[in-house]
């Protein structure tokens, strides 16, 4: 006891001393020293800052108000709810729904389906989620919006682009020396037309947070704020490129998605880079992060030197987004963010970095609107992935990543977008909030092979060993609605939706190699196969092609450069051959009927931009998509071949065995609801007058909610 | 009387570095404030937790984000505001310890210099005052000033009765560190008068008592407890340092610029402060 009163005598004199010399007020107390200042400087700034904003606030107020009260009543004079809550989980099937909630896994869905709606939702053709996700904001077909699949082709030389958006170099560039210095920053034009419905609640004064919804980027003026989702490129301009780092003698080179880096040792230091941009100088170099890993075999685990940051890591353990900087020339460079996987120390030294993604934080391109939203977000919740398809099922797929690396990765992004959602939903209390979440459709892609027995992707494990992943998948976005109907009140529509639903992905077929075979597509003389993208292939004396996922097209003259099949008769009847020939197409292997449907575009398609769909679209059966090699304009010898990746799962089949899921805390009166149907919907909850142009219809909802809370 | 000996210690080394720098106080001001601010924040991110700070002043910043964002919805708006005053409190908090660690060396090392930069020493032929305070009017009549060789008094000693002070003008005629002397009661007491060129170390005043005041403003020891006079004072002309077309108080400019230099060397260390 009394050494305690001591202890608090000692104390008190000493705050008593240090009161004395912070409060008698003598010229030289007038400054404490900058660390004092800095404290007192940065916070006076903040308060300042906010001081600042708060009184222009205040002061402008009530013209604010004024001008709000009369949007306002406009926007939600006529609403029928106060607040609509999308959740859209891409890829989220039906079927597996349905089996689940009868399992008794979902009681969140279970309950929306009780006492609301559960219903199928009618896809796109095809069942693409670029193209799905186009049409729910458009609330038009492909022809009017544009997106046909991820990629595109340019007929000036069968190539590939991306189908969403294209990034150019800035126009202007001053010459010095060896240097071309941009003048400007790359022109981002963004592919998809219409106007996403969040355009119009803007306009008519309804607020709108909108996270992550596929072809978004580049993101558009609205008011509202909006987080790009996928099709937003990493640092290199790609969609995904993960480095792979090793001291293995270098082996294949992946065949998409990836690169390997080799590790050059020093004693005992480890040293190799992240590739990054080309360099903006005009070089035409490829710029480079290096850095260091310094193993400790005893402890399995590393140091891992990046610029100015050390981290440790063990086996197994990704780090956290770790911020890289590739420097060119005359003190340009090229910021980003990646994490590091630490795959072996022993005996050979392995790490994995993601592909290098814009850093929300300090965005070298635009991934939100306003900008600042995405930098709002890096601030509060920390650095986030930006990458359109940030989970990087390549790796999983070239086996540089396994299942649990995969999984880890998934988790910790989609846990990134639980939180700024839900933030999301804090900051809409009225008006619109809508995310979107692709674990769902990564996670079924990559481990369908354990849900169902003898998927060749899966052969060799027993079936007591395989993991529920996607029972687990499941139950964890349940959870995720059972915390959102927590949050919303009855006067919040929330609607569950996804793009499409999800089929078994076991066999692939090369529709291209059954051109050749048919004597629709002719090779160059002597060969036998082609290599990617048509390499050798003889355009002269081609008919038809495919390329991407399911897009058919004809070699059209005056269309395609080397185009050699007359438009109207001609091509209507190859149409027609081809249509005839490949639906109902066998499997030999299996006798299993492996494309169930060919659909005219001319038929499934309306509106301006028809001329850049394909001509017919491919219907795959389940269990049926194209082969990995047909969908990089390969020809190969064989039609049929076993999926053996990790990959096993996919939807771009026939569109009507892929419908997506609808759950609505409401009841839903519809015929047959579409995912081209939830725009006009949501423009009429809000008492919006629909553009004419629309194809969806919107529903009949119920007035009360049915299962809220 | 431990404290003391350090502090004595501490300003003959402190001597040592700044007279050789002679007649440059601004080169002076400026290399020190330069110094101390490196050192400020290199000691600011050893004390500090670096994360949480990050953490925090994250947060702010993202808050004030919220307000221009979300400026449409009012509750949003004041909930931001109430999170920047939370926010700011946390940050306050955080930067308490290193404040701490900071503003005891800091204070002292302004004091200590203020000896060399707060005033200049008196020339030659130039007049000044020193002031004698007692604790009692009666006990003014019974003080005599003495001066060595080299001053001068150049009028006759002023009695402020309500002030309890006795004031003398004087005058040195040469260079040199002279002790003056006031007899009181029986009692002799010294005081040091600086009369030099450039920067040298002066000390203003001789007190009797008070430890912080004696530490903050004297640079000599304090007078004996049984005297009448509370204290004596030289009267040496402030100093001020031009910069940038502008007459500064060293403290002002040292406060600016190891600030700013603060700043800087926190940028390229990558603290967080």
């Amino acid at each position: 006891m009394k050494s305690c009163a001591v202890g608090r005598i000692r104390l008190g004199a000493f705050m008593a001393l240090l009161l004395l010399v912070l409060l008698v007020p003598l010229p030289s107390h007038a400054y404490a020293g900058p660390g004092a200042g800095f404290a007192v400087l940065s916070s006076f700034w903040t308060i300042f800052v906010a001081f600042l904003y708060s009184f222009y606030a205040l002061v402008t107020w009530p013209i604010r108000q004024l001008f709000r009260l009369v949007r306002r009543r406009k926007a939600y004079g006529k609403a029928q709810v106060k607040r609509v809550v999308i959740v859209g989980f891409d890829g989220m099937d039906p079927e597996l729904a349905n089996r689940f909630i009868d399992e008794g896994r979902l009681p969140h869905f279970a309950k929306l389906r009780d006492g609301g709606t559960f219903r199928p939702l009618r896809t796109t053709f095809p069942a693409i989620s670029p193209v799905a996700w186009s049409t729910f904001q458009t609330g038009v077909n492909p022809g009017k919006h544009n997106i046909y699949d991820f990629l595109a082709r340019d007929l000036s030389n069968y190539l590939p682009y991306l189908s969403s958006a294209q990034i150019r170099e800035p126009k202007r560039h001053l010459h010095l020396g060896k240097y071309s210095i941009p003048l400007g920053k790359p022109e981002i034009k963004g592919m998809r037309r219409g106007t996403p419905f969040w355009h119009w609640l803007g306009k008519a004064g309804v607020f709108c947070s909108v996270i992550r919804v596929p072809v978004t980027f580049p993101p558009e003026k609205f008011p509202g704020v909006l987080l790009s989702g996928m099709c937003v490129p990493d640092l290199k301009g790609s969609q995904g490129t993960f480095c792979f780092c090793s001291t293995r003698s270098v082996g294949d080179k992946f065949r998409e998605g990836g690169v390997r880096i080799p590790i050059e040792r020093e004693g005992n230091i480890f040293r190799t880079y992240i590739p990054g941009p080309e360099d903006p100088l005009g070089s035409g170099a490829e710029l480079r992060a290096q850095f260091e890993i310094l193993p400790d075999v005893g402890r399995e685990q590393a140091r891992v030197k990046v610029d100015s940051e050390t981290l440790t890591l063990k086996v197994g353990e990704y780090s956290e987004w770790v911020p890289v900087k590739f420097k060119a020339g005359l003190g340009f460079s090229a910021r980003g963010i990646c994490r590091f996987y630490l795959k072996e120390v022993s005996p050979e030294v392995e790490v994995y970095v993601t592909p290098v993604n814009i850093d929300p934080g300090r965005p070298d391109l635009p991934i939100s609107h306003p900008v600042t939203y995405s930098i709002y977000l890096a601030k509060l919740f920390g650095p986030y992935a930006t990458l359109g398809l940030a989970e990087d099922t390549w790796a999983l797929n070239e086996e540089v990543l396994d299942d649990q690396a995969f999984l880890a990765q998934c988790y910790s992004n989609h846990e990134d977008r639980e939180r700024m959602f839900f933030d999301a939903l804090e900051k809409t209390p009225q008006g619109l909030c809508a995310c979107v979440f692709d674990t769902t459709d990564r996670v079924q892609h990559m481990f369908w092979r354990y849900l169902e027995d003898g998927h060749p992707a899966a052969k060799g494990v027993p079936k007591e060993q395989r993991p529920s992943v996607i029972q687990e998948l499941y139950a964890r976005m349940d959870n995720l609605i059972g915390r959102v109907m927590e949050q919303i009140d009855d006067q919040t529509l929330l609607l569950v939706i996804s793009d499409h639903g999800f089929k078994s992905f076991a066999r692939c077929v090369n529709v291209n190699a059954w051109l050749h075979q048919n004597g629709y597509l002719t090779l160059k003389e002597g060969k036998t196969e082609s290599g990617d993208w048509f390499e050798d292939v003889d355009w002269s004396h081609t008919h038809a092609y495919t390329m991407g996922l399911n897009g058919l097209y004809l070699n059209v003259k005056g269309r395609e450069r080397e185009g050699i099949v007359e438009t109207g008769v001609e091509s209507e009847a190859l149409k027609e051959e081809l249509r005839a020939r490949l639906d109902g197409l066998v499997d030999p292997a299996l006798g299993s009927v492996a494309i169930t449907g060919m659909f005219d575009c001319d038929g499934v398609y309306a509106g301006p931009y028809v001329d850049n769909a394909p001509d017919l679209i491919v219907g795959y059966g389940a269990g049926y998509r194209a082969s990995w090699d047909s969908v990089m304009g390969k020809v190969t010898g064989t039609i049929f071949e076993d999926n053996t990746k990790a990959w096993s799962g996919d939807h771009c089949v026939d569109p009507r065995l892929v419908p997506g899921v609808l759950f609505c805390n409401r009841q839903i009166t519809a015929e047959k609801p579409g995912i081209v149907d939830v725009a006009p919907t949501i423009l009429k909850l809000f008492g919006l007058k629909l553009p004419s142009y629309y194809d969806g219809k919107p529903w009949t909802i119920a007035a009360a909610a049915a299962a809220g809370k | 009387m431990r404290g003391e000996a350090m502090i004595v210690r501490f300003s003959s080394a402190l001597h040592g570095s700044l007279v050789p720098l002679g007649d440059a106080p601004l080169f002076l001001v400026l290399a020190v404030a330069v110094v101390i601010g490196l050192l400020m924040v290199v000691v600011f991110r050893y004390v500090s937790n670096q994360k949480a700070i990050g953490r925090t002043k994250d947060r702010l910043k993202a808050n004030l984000l919220a307000v221009r964002l979300f400026q449409d919805q009012l509750p949003v708006v004041m909930q931001a505001y109430a999170r920047i005053l939370i926010g700011t409190g946390s940050y306050l908090r955080l930067a308490f310890t290193p404040f701490l660690m900071a503003i005891l060396p800091i204070t002292f090392l302004i004091v200590q210099m203020d000896r060399y930069l707060g005033w200049t020493p008196l020339h030659p032929e130039q007049n000044f005052l020193v002031e004698a305070s007692v604790d009692s009017a009666d006990a003014l009549n019974d003080i005599e000033l003495q001066v060595p060789p080299g001053l001068v008094i150049s009028a006759p000693p002023v009695h402020a009765i309500t002030d309890k002070e006795v004031v003398w003008r004087l005058m040195a005629d040469r260079y040199g560190r002279y002790d003056l002397n006031i007899r009181a009661a029986g009692q002799r007491l010294a005081k040091r008068v600086v009369v030099a060129p450039g920067i040298a170390r002066l000390s203003p005043v001789r007190l009797r008592d008070s430890f912080w005041e004696r530490m903050l403003y004297s640079g000599e020891a304090a007078l004996p407890d049984n005297t009448s006079i509370s204290s004596i004072a030289v009267i040496y002309p402030p100093r001020t340092i031009a910069f940038v077309w502008l007459e500064w108080n060293w403290i002002l400019l040292f406060f600016v610029v190891s600030l700013t230099s603060g700043f800087i060397f926190k940028s390229v260390l990558g603290i967080k402060i």
